[in-house]
């Protein structure tokens, strides 16, 4: 299917005034005037710049399905639908992990469960990187293969539309009612095509001097590589709290006096108290352990538990880090002898 | 897991209080539904508006309306524990974790080692198998504690050491002066010397302070226990109970989900067991 950039934007735009029974919100990336160079989730209603063809936002996709704090006991919301639009690839993939992490456990969050199932989810390919996308590392592509509602791939002055499940055929009945839509062309269709790769060159092409061939040996690195890379670290939190996976969290009990209220709310394995029990004790005090747990979690755990790395390449930790630490470095770093 | 959604509260009220020791007292609780748990299990037990923290119940695993647990004062919310009296009301998730499979242990002849906090757990263990006792061969049950006054459910070891085919020996590290003490003073692996050891086939816990299982472990393997047949019940932060929050992760386990009872094969190569 096609539709031209400019009627769908604005069908976006009032598609809470126009459907108002259906949709309950509609968050799309976007570009602020101050920060040209970072795209952020807004909420358009107040008419924001779509920034949809472009890189990653700055906040994982994943914060508004499992957000900073939020109360999961009692658990209750209305049932419209939101629409997310901007989604990139390696959030995707991170909401992958996160289903088999907290669905497809013997146990369910449950407001990530209805985040899920609540939100219309439209990803759309990049066409821009930024300096610290990675996600050809982990064999991922800049476009999205499965996973989405509906995908766009911008074509000239269109998008080619692909739907990937019912909530995306609900969501094309939806604006067919306020837009036209052709028939895409097979001309088209290579035009996409073509694209894709010649985008995905590129970034393989940047990311090649960081391809190492096996994560599976970083537990067994020198302790004192790990102690190296760590020293710069200051043991914020901030790369676990902006990953596009890490999910760790605490629970608040915030109870009244009718009524047990669970809270639940991000926390990061890069803060001495992360591991702490009761008493006092921590298995890891040191920085450089705290700081290879992470690593080793991502690289290790995460991949023999669920058998695919927790990390997608989004490169928002390196954006994010007040050190200057790049994780990309760092792996290739303490696989050297020294 | 009885309800999928892990955050799923119940309501508990506190019926009786029993004080231990100075440090350590049991709550004795009704959920407002069946809690039924196996033993090993654990809940994780909130004081309203303070927090959560897993306990393992020290009641055998048929109460599934009147369930016990043993705190020890260790830290924010256990501290909060102690001060709730008689008609308050606390909160259960759960049951999480791994139990110890005790149908599995018919016929044999099974060995506890439980010290300090981890007389909790093995408390629960011994009181499930004794009320099928005709199942099992012997229980052999070794207890541990720092000084005498330290030394937890004194009363009951003493009922406990009449049951038929129960043989209960107890330590204590040292015996401060004016206490008395009719136990042995001794680290609580050397005990293992005076009972009749059956390593083959057959299962041992140790549940105590880390150090404890640590040297309980290695005693019991130099007996000539298989490394399957240790049982072994780790303590780490679980925060939620049920393998999301990921504090407590061992490698690819998590203590609270895989374990906190694991067999010493299954874990013997992750990081910082002991610690
Ligand atoms: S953001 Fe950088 S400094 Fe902060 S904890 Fe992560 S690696 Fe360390
Ligand atoms: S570790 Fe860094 S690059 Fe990997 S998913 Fe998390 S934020 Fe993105």
């Amino acid at each position: 299917m096609l539709v031209k950039v400019k009627e769908f934007e604005t069908f976006l735009h009032n598609c809470v005034k126009d459907n108002p029974k259906e949709i309950g919100q509609v968050i799309a990336a976007c570009q602020v005037p101050v920060n040209p160079d970072s795209r952020f989730f807004i909420d358009i209603k107040e008419g924001k710049q779509l920034c949809l063809n472009s890189y990653r936002t700055v906040e994982p996709t994943r914060l508004l399905y499992y957000f900073t704090r939020e109360q999961v006991e009692p658990f209750n919301r209305s049932d419209k639908k939101r629409i997310i639009v901007g989604v990139k690839a390696c959030d995707l993939s991170a909401l992958k992990l996160l289903d088999k992490a907290l669905l497809e456990d013997d146990f369910q969050d449950p407001s990530y469960k209805y985040w899920r199932e609540n939100t219309i989810l439209i990803s759309s390919d990049c066409q821009e990187f930024s300096s610290v996308c990675h996600c050809t590392i982990f064999d991922g592509k800049p476009w999205a293969e499965d996973g989405f509602d509906v995908n766009l791939s911008k074509v000239n002055d269109s998008y080619n539309i692909i739907t990937g499940s019912s909530k995306g055929d609900f969501f094309i009945e939806l604006l067919k009612r306020f837009v036209n839509i052709s028939e895409q062309s097979s001309i088209n269709q290579e035009k996409v095509k073509i694209k894709r790769q010649d985008y995905y060159n590129k970034l393989k092409e940047k990311n090649e001097k960081y391809t190492i061939e096996s994560y599976s040996d970083l537990r067994v690195q020198d302790i004192k590589n790990w102690n190296k890379e760590s020293k710069k670290c200051i043991g914020c939190g901030a790369c676990t709290n902006i990953c596009g996976i890490c999910y760790c969290l605490i629970l608040n009990d915030e109870s009244t006096d009718d009524q047990f209220i669970k809270v639940r709310s991000t926390d990061s394995c890069q803060l001495n108290g992360y591991a702490r029990v009761a008493g006092g004790d921590t298995p890891r005090p040191q920085m450089y352990d705290r700081f290879r747990n992470r690593y080793l979690c991502k690289f290790d755990y995460v991949q023999s538990k669920f058998n695919t790395y927790g990390c997608t390449g989004c490169g928002r930790c390196i954006e994010a880090c007040p050190a200057e630490i790049d994780i990309r470095e760092v792996v290739k770093n303490v696989k050297v002898v020294v | 897991m009885a309800d999928k959604n892990p955050f799923k509260t119940i309501p508990a009220k506190i019926y009786e209080i029993v004080d231990e020791s100075p440090l350590i007292r049991t709550i004795k609780v009704k959920p407002e539904i069946n809690f039924p748990f196996q033993t090993g299990q654990f809940a994780e037990v909130s004081v309203p508006n303070i927090g959560e923290g897993p306990f393992t119940p020290s009641s055998p695993q048929s109460f599934g309306f009147n369930l016990e647990f043993t705190i020890m004062k260790t830290g924010f919310v256990t501290e909060h524990i102690h001060k709730t009296k008689v008609g308050d009301i606390i909160g259960l998730r759960g049951p999480f974790g791994s139990r110890y499979p005790i149908d599995e242990w018919k016929g044999k002849d099974v060995l506890i080692m439980g010290g300090g906090v981890g007389m909790a757990p093995t408390r629960s263990l011994f009181l499930s198998m004794v009320d099928n006792i005709d199942d099992y061969n012997s229980i052999t049950f070794l207890i541990a504690a720092r000084t005498p006054a330290d030394m937890i459910y004194k009363d009951q070891i003493q009922e406990w050491s009449k049951i038929q085919k129960v043989k209960i020996l107890k330590a204590v590290d040292k015996v401060p002066e004016g206490e008395k003490w009719d136990g042995d003073v001794c680290l609580v692996t050397k005990l293992l010397e005076k009972v009749k050891i059956k390593p083959k086939d057959n299962p041992a816990v140790t549940c105590g302070p880390p150090i404890m299982m640590k040297f309980g472990t290695l005693e019991l393997l130099k007996y000539g226990y298989a490394e399957e047949n240790i049982y072994l019940s780790m303590e780490k932060k679980m925060y939620c109970g049920h393998g999301q929050c990921r504090h407590c992760v061992m490698g690819k386990y998590y203590a609270c989900k895989d374990g906190a009872v694991f067999t010493y094969d299954k874990i013997k190569n992750e990081e910082k067991i002991w610690e």
